[in-house]
């Protein structure tokens, strides 16, 4: 006799409905693209596949020959012009020229385009010039001044124990002393007047350097970054530390994803029209089955996509490894936006959104991977380094990728909670419906310390977009906007769901509900903070936007244990004083949320203080 | 079959349901009919496991509605025919077989036998170019390819021109001779006094009268007597005055005391009864008298309950 409710049959059971459900919607969607639509989007794949390419690889020179320079075969400037893809070189007899090359002079049309080509024909000078001093033996001959670059975090140039920005100090060479006033520097003598705008350049950003020792990107296992990271050479040869071509190339994933989010989100919407889903509920299968098995084609057509592109542009497993999590978090966004939208109009302002942010939030970080170790919130970031061929550690990978992972499954949890008949095919506005996901997710009072716990991913990739976008302000200025952003970004956090259950009635309205409910929030909360430190792994905290982000909740301070278990009382407390406003209504509620961000940015401005 | 217990649903602070009992038996047509508002949907949809109750019990076919076993063994069809529009009457209904654990041999067969069955011809057109009472016969259709014990219909025939109706009734009548157990809802009471064999009534959330068709009539309805008579007779302390109707005369009441004393007067008269009629109230009589009687407080009034 077999037993059907084992771990093994159920599992058999809920692929097999999965499976077939997955099935269906392949062959149901296949049904409402005509083939026009299939046509025009693969082509616009296919375009923004092929511009990624020839952008990244320089295989499509769309300006090649641009220029026709008339110049004689035996002119010392025939070869710059030669070896120039934008350059054409033709007979000075030639009548269709913009630029005629002489011996002694150039002769140029007085026109735009005579100008650009002038323009164009001193770079190819420049380039050939360059590359013949490189063929040098003697180097030091040809390049007499030598450049070190040298990238440091800017956070790290505080020293400690100092105040921030006082503008005072004298910037001394030894780099100890803060400064606000742009530095001082020796300016006699090439290479140290090299030196000197260096360092003052760097001091102008509001501190001074505090150790010797190069930042950079995260610990890589390499050797002193790559690409961009330190190098020394001649002016001429140091370049702006953007890997671009693995940039675009990286870019390319992201493309297909705003696609198909189009199309998942219209499907899981289609189902909350006219009630259409309400059959597949009271089939035998669960909310869970009918969003896996809807959610997996478009899934695996991502992941296909994503195969596809890397082999195309030469990823390897890092890069799908990376990305595919990236496509998960657009995929439960816009699942989690179609369950809350009220129409077709309200999903495509979804899905835009959706697009808009999650392609700025992995793209834009990715621009500094050579730069902070602050790159890594973003997985794009291991794309760039995959394809720039870069090892990347667990470490980095763990950092990058897992909070968007979580971050997508716990999306796709509260989604599925509000898949059911009561709550599909009910119009109320998104905020209402945020709150009802949440309450679908509580069922006694653990769930609320669960829920805190879950929302941890959510927090870090809030906390860590503070940190990028504030990255360029001042630090003096940065410390306390992290600060208070990340109170406001906890408390938030651990009280949302305690006053979702207060208002649909989950919990009795009493002090002592609400003193449990408080405490099972923060306690949960801070065992789920605990899981950054991860951050521990790739040297965030080193940054001084790291420390004060993620130290004062405790995290990577281990030099005291009362630092340890500070937090935890901190939690409890504010998350308790956000529960009591919660059992009085809206505006209690959001008094109380203010109240519980005063305290938490004070014990922070504390804590900040003690570390020194 | 069906038992419910002190079912309850409140939508906030809104009852839909305040406190049902009833049960269903094996191979009965047991209807719920009431207004819109009533609170027979949100009941329906308890008993198939879609709407969570707020409070009470619900055993379905010996298993908690939300059980994947008893949805396999139901039948369910809601009010509209939300259907995949792009699919068609076939590729639907075995899709649905599929989902339901049904051999796909088996699925194709039960699905060209339920659509010989309702007469629906266009089986590979799509489903979006269909009429409503096509449309409907396909969502019965789906309703029956897992072969259920337990069938619940909401509104089956609403909107539908009275030849589908007729079908669809005749359909149900079917089901009940084949055994299976059918619950639906209505709030054209013909149709239930025409297919179920109990009803019980709903209005506001609560159930306000249960039984047998004749048992609410004896407890509810109010019989009358047509008493027909060869002359005419004035109106006494025993009996009303008749009504020429025809080249009779005709005199209404409620009680056969009444009957007996116009028989009585019509001989004392020379003349005689020539017959006599019983008048039965309608369920619709009945119900547009309880609803008179209930009392207007609660659910109807406002909210977000479903019918």
């Amino acid at each position: 006799m077999t037993d059907d409710t084992g771990l093994k049959p159920r599992l058999v059971a809920h692929t097999r409905a999965i499976a077939r459900i997955a099935r269906w919607e392949v062959t149901r969607s296949a049904g409402t693209l005509d083939r026009r639509t299939i046509i025009l989007g693969f082509i616009a794949v296919l375009v923004a596949g092929g511009v990624a390419l020839g952008a990244a690889g320089g295989g499509v020179a769309i300006d090649k020959d641009l220029y026709r320079v008339g110049v004689a075969s035996d002119s010392p400037y025939y070869d710059a012009v030669e070896e120039s893809t934008v350059l054409d070189p033709r007979p000075v007899s030639d009548p269709n020229v913009e630029l005629i090359v002489s011996e002694t002079h150039v002769s140029v049309t007085d026109t735009p385009t005579g100008m650009a080509a002038y323009e164009a024909f001193r770079d190819a000078v420049q380039t050939y010039n360059e590359r013949q001093m490189l063929r040098e033996s003697n180097q030091t001959a040809a390049f007499p001044v030598v450049v070190n670059l040298q990238y440091r975090e800017r956070g790290a140039l505080v020293p400690p124990g100092s105040r921030v920005g006082d503008g005072d100090g004298d910037g001394s060479a030894d780099g100890a002393a803060a400064t606000g006033d742009g530095g001082s520097g020796s300016s006699d003598g090439d290479t140290d007047g090299q030196a000197g705008g260096t360092a003052g350049s760097s001091a102008a950003s509001g501190a001074a350097a505090a150790d010797d020792g190069p930042i950079g990107a995260p610990d890589v296992g390499g050797a002193g970054g790559f690409l961009g990271g330190d190098t020394s050479g001649s002016p001429a040869s140091i370049s702006p530390p953007f890997p671009f071509a693995s940039l675009v190339l990286a870019f390319a994933f992201l493309v297909p994803m705003n696609f198909v989010i189009q199309a998942y989100g219209s499907s899981i919407l289609n189902e909350r029209v006219n009630r259409r889903g309400e059959l597949l509920l009271v089939a035998p299968v669960t909310p869970g089955d009918i969003v896996a098995g809807k959610t997996a084609p478009y899934l695996a057509g991502m992941v296909g996509l994503t195969v596809a592109i890397a082999l195309a542009i030469g990823g390897g497993p890092v890069s799908v490894a990376a990305v595919v999590p990236i496509g998960l978090l657009f995929l439960s966004a816009t699942f989690v936006g179609a369950m809350f939208a009220r129409s077709f109009k309200e999903l495509t302002f979804v899905t835009v959104t959706i697009s808009v942010f999650l392609t700025t939030y992995t793209f834009v970080p990715a621009i500094f991977t050579n730069v902070t170790p602050i790159a890594l919130i973003s997985p794009l970031t291991l794309v760039v380094r995959d394809l720039s061929g870069t090892a990347v550690s667990l470490g980095d990978f763990a950092f990058s990728v897992g909070p968007i992972l979580l971050a997508a499954l716990v999306l796709f949890l509260l989604g599925t909670g509000v898949y059911r008949e009561e709550d599909m095919f009910t119009q109320r506005p998104v905020p209402l419906k945020f709150l009802d996901a949440l309450d679908s997710r509580i069922s006694r009072p653990r769930s609320v310390a669960t829920l805190s716990a879950l929302s941890i991913p959510f927090v870090f990739i809030a906390e860590l977009l503070v940190i990028a976008v504030l990255y360029v302000l001042p630090v003096d200025l940065t410390i306390p906007l992290v600060l208070l952003a990340v109170a406001v970004v906890e408390e938030l956090a651990k009280s949302l769901h305690v006053y979702a259950a207060f208002e649909k009635a989950r919990f009795a309205r009493t002090l002592r509900v609400s003193l449990l409910l408080g405490a099972l929030s923060g306690f949960g909360f801070f065992v789920g903070e605990k899981f950054t430190a991860i951050v521990q792994l790739v040297g965030l905290p080193s940054l001084t936007l790291g420390q004060a982000a993620f130290a004062p909740s405790g995290i990577g301070v281990v030099a005291a244990t009362g630092l340890l278990l500070a937090p935890l009382v901190l939690h409890a407390v504010t998350a308790t004083v956000t529960a009591l406003g919660a059992t009085r209504g809206r505006s209690t509620y959001a008094l109380a949320l203010l109240g519980a961000i005063g305290i938490h940015v004070v014990y922070n401005l504390q804590v900040v203080s003690s570390l020194g | 079959m069906i038992t419910v217990e002190n079912l309850r649903k409140a939508y906030g602070d809104f009852p839909a349901v305040v406190g049902s009992d009833f049960s269903v038996e094996s191979g009965e047509v047991f209807g719920i009919v009431g207004p819109n508002g009533a609170g027979k949907t949100t009941t329906l949809k308890m008993l198939a496991g879609l709407v969570e109750p707020t409070d009470g019990t619900a055993s379905v076919l010996g298993f908690d509605p939300e059980e994947p076993e008893m949805r396999r063994r139901l039948g369910f069809l809601p009010e509209e025919s939300p259907l995949y529009e792009d699919m068609t009457p076939r590729s639907y209904l075995r899709f649905f077989a599929d989902l339901y654990d049904v051999p796909r041999e088996e699925g194709t067969k039960r699905t060209e036998a339920v659509l010989d069955r309702l007469d629906l011809e266009y089986r590979d057109r799509r489903l979006g170019d269909m009429s409503k009472g096509m449309k409907r016969k396909v969502a019965i259709a789906r309703s029956l390819v897992n072969d259920p014990d337990l069938l619940i219909y909401d509104e089956p025939a609403s909107g539908l021109d009275p030849l589908t109706t007729n079908v669809v009734l005749e359909f149900v009548r079917e089901l009940r001779d084949e055994g299976k157990t059918v619950v639906f809802s209505a709030h054209n009471l013909f149709h239930v006094e025409s297919v179920c064999d109990r009803v019980v009534i709903m209005n506001r959330g609560e159930i306000i009268a249960r039984g047998t068709i004749p048992e609410i009539r004896a407890e509810h309805g109010e019989t009358t007597y047509r008493v027909y008579t060869t002359v005419s007779l004035s109106e006494t302390e025993h009996h009303p005055a008749t009504e020429p109707e025809g080249d009779q005369h005709v005199a209404v009441v409620d009680e056969m005391s009444d009957v007996e004393a116009i028989r009585e007067a019509a001989e004392a008269a020379g003349g005689s009864v020539a017959d006599i009629r019983t008048d039965e109230p309608s369920l619709e009589d009945i119900f547009l008298q309880l609803a008179r009687e209930a009392p207007t407080t609660s659910a109807a009034e406002g909210g977000r309950g479903q019918s």
